[in-house]
């Protein structure tokens, strides 16, 4: 932390130019207080000051390098007063040493020097003190920094890798019993089966590239449903009846990628997959400025008991809807006798 | 033996059906009697037709392949062709001639066939008793109960029944318009009806928890429940402590 601190230069110019600051002040005082030269003045000013300067660098140092932050907060502060003593100590005695023996002929001055000795030492113990705040607070600050840094990208880590979980997955019965009807149809009408493992293909492709992608037309996505209930359609024949009202003008609102897939993958599921007879599943849009919104509702048997995991798409939906638009509440789900309707919002940017 | 192996579909897909016939359709040995789009069908035709062999689809609407198997008095050979490989074992435990995995080659068709051939000309009778062998396989909590009376076939969602009562070999499940009799254990319901939901409170009873509105004593350490419609089933004192520890009082 230390080495990052002074190899910041910065960093070490701010802490000189105070010391700068410091010794003007302290030339500016001694000019009005005393009848010295400025000649003396400037020597006193600037040995004292950047002498301390100096020893307070080494007292960092020596803080940094000691085992000291690790001792508990007793022994850690009498340790820090010892080693504030002990370049205190040093500092009165060189800086005396050399300001002495420089105007030693000044009698007035070294009478002066030795006057004011108390004073010194509370003044730079008093400067020892602030260095060592001034480093901890620094310290504090810059692990503070990171922290919040880290924490920032962890969230967007859990975001993302919430988001990629709770899209939809690739149903891979629906793939195999694709391929099974293709197996089929490659004996009675090779045309059809053509047809159906270009849907497969395109259906697939769109759903592993806009694995990635967040925000998607009505268009794209409907191509895609259409590409789906196309597929089912070859495999349930009419079992499977679809009835769609798009709003034509709506087809270029902006939603999730992917996010009614599973809503219609759910309706085909508890619809037809359940069924004996025909079941119908509809789809229905309709656009403001603001908002898109679409309805997927199919029939249903109620007595069919609610299976183990259902639900949980659902839940998912509304969890990736929370996290995109920060709304919980877009999403309403209505049960009635032999229908089962969801109809999600999705608000529009202007 | 130069009769032909008589067989059925039961498969809810129409290209499903289509497949297996063609795949079959230079294989003299064998002989498609009918082609079922549900388990309904299926019974129906099986009772009929009595045939040797079954392809059997296990995902089917309102009645899946193998509640369609716990209905029949009599169980023919069964080939399984499903995209699902999670029921491989529950089949096998049911004894099936083979599990094909959807799509497949003709080839594996034909091996699978070849194997039901072989254990039909070899008089090996089949398990008669596929309902007991079905109420040990299931590992799963179930969600409906399939019964049989007389040629109509109930599917029962296990939330409406009230409580189970047991009868010798059966089981009498009760509901709210009905009672039904089912060639079942009381063991087999305890291990696989919902312990959240049902509670063996007796031998001979297990009851719906929300059902219970009060318990009277009974003899010693005995009770008697008394249920929603009225009814009132034996609660011993092993039952009382289930409910007990279930409704924490």
């Amino acid at each position: 932390m230390l080495n990052n601190l002074l190899s910041n230069r910065r960093y070490l110019l701010v802490y000189f130019l105070i010391w700068i600051f410091i010794s003007g002040i302290h030339i500016i005082l001694l000019l009005y207080t005393q009848k010295f030269t400025f000649e003396l003045v400037l020597a006193e000013s600037l040995v004292s000051n950047f002498l301390l300067a100096f020893l307070g660098l080494g007292l960092l140092v020596s803080i940094f390098y000691s085992n000291i932050k690790h001792q508990a907060l007793f022994t850690k502060i009498i340790n820090h007063i010892i080693l504030i003593i002990i370049f205190l100590g040093l500092w009165v005695i060189i800086d005396y040493l050399i300001l002495s023996s420089s105007f030693k002929d000044n009698s007035g001055y070294v009478e002066y020097l030795k006057t004011t000795l108390s004073w010194r030492i509370g003044n730079g113990f008093l400067f020892c003190g602030m260095i060592i705040i001034a480093y901890y607070l620094l310290v504090f600050y810059q692990n503070f920094r990171e922290k919040v840094v880290k924490e920032a990208e962890l969230k967007t880590l859990v975001k993302e890798s919430e988001l990629s979980s709770l899209k939809s997955q690739i149903n891979p019965h629906f793939i195999f019993n694709s391929l099974n009807s293709i197996s089929s149809l490659t004996i009675i009408s090779p045309e059809k089966a053509r047809n159906m493992i270009i849907k497969l293909s395109d259906f697939l492709r769109y759903s592993i590239s806009h694995r990635d992608e967040q925000m998607t037309s009505l268009k794209d996505e409907m191509q895609n449903i259409n590409r789906y209930l196309d597929i089912e359609k070859v495999r349930f024949g009419d079992r499977l009846n679809v009835v769609e009202n798009i709003d034509e003008g709506c087809l270029d609102k902006i939603l999730p990628g992917l996010i009614l897939q599973p809503l219609v993958e759910n309706a085909v599921k508890y619809g037809v997959y359940e069924s004996v007879d025909q079941a119908k599943i509809e789809i229905s849009t309709s656009c403001s400025e603001k908002a898109l919104k679409i309805k997927i509702r199919n029939d249903y048997d109620p007595d069919l008991v609610v299976k183990k995991g259902e639900g949980i798409g659902l839940k998912n939906i509304g969890s990736r809807l929370g996290i995109i638009y920060k709304n919980e509440n877009l999403m309403v789900i209505n049960k009635s006798n032999n229908t089962f309707e969801v109809a999600i919002i999705f608000p529009q940017e202007e | 033996m130069d009769r032909k192996i008589k067989a059925i579909i039961v498969e809810d897909e129409e290209l499903s059906r289509t497949l297996i016939i063609n795949y079959l359709k230079d294989f003299s040995e064998i002989e498609i009697l009918r082609e079922c789009a549900n388990g309904f069908e299926g019974i129906k035709a099986i009772s009929e037709l009595k045939p040797n062999l079954v392809f059997l689809d296990i995902q089917m609407p309102k009645l899946n392949g193998f509640e369609m198997l716990e209905l029949l008095d009599s169980i023919p050979e069964i080939i399984f062709i499903t995209a699902h490989n999670e029921f491989a074992i529950k089949a096998f435990e049911l004894n099936a001639v083979d599990y094909l995995l959807k799509p497949y080659s003709r080839e594996r068709l034909v091996e699978a066939v070849k194997k039901a051939i072989d254990r039909i000309k070899s008089h090996r009778p089949a398990d008669k008793n596929i309902g007991k062998l079905i109420n040990q396989s299931f590992g799963d909590i179930i969600e409906r109960v399939v019964v049989k009376t007389g040629s109509k076939i109930k599917v029962i969602p296990v939330q409406k029944i009230q409580y189970l009562e047991a009868q010798d070999d059966y089981v009498m499940i009760y509901t709210e318009d009905s009672k039904h009799l089912k060639q079942a254990t009381m063991n087999f319901f305890e291990a696989h009806l919902d312990p959240k939901q049902f509670i063996r409170v007796h031998r001979s009873y297990i009851v719906k928890i929300d059902q219970v509105v009060q318990l009277e004593p009974y003899e010693k350490d005995n009770y008697i429940a008394i249920l929603k419609s009225g009814a009132k089933i034996k609660v011993s004192k092993s039952g009382m402590k289930n409910l007990k520890a279930m409704l924490n009082f």
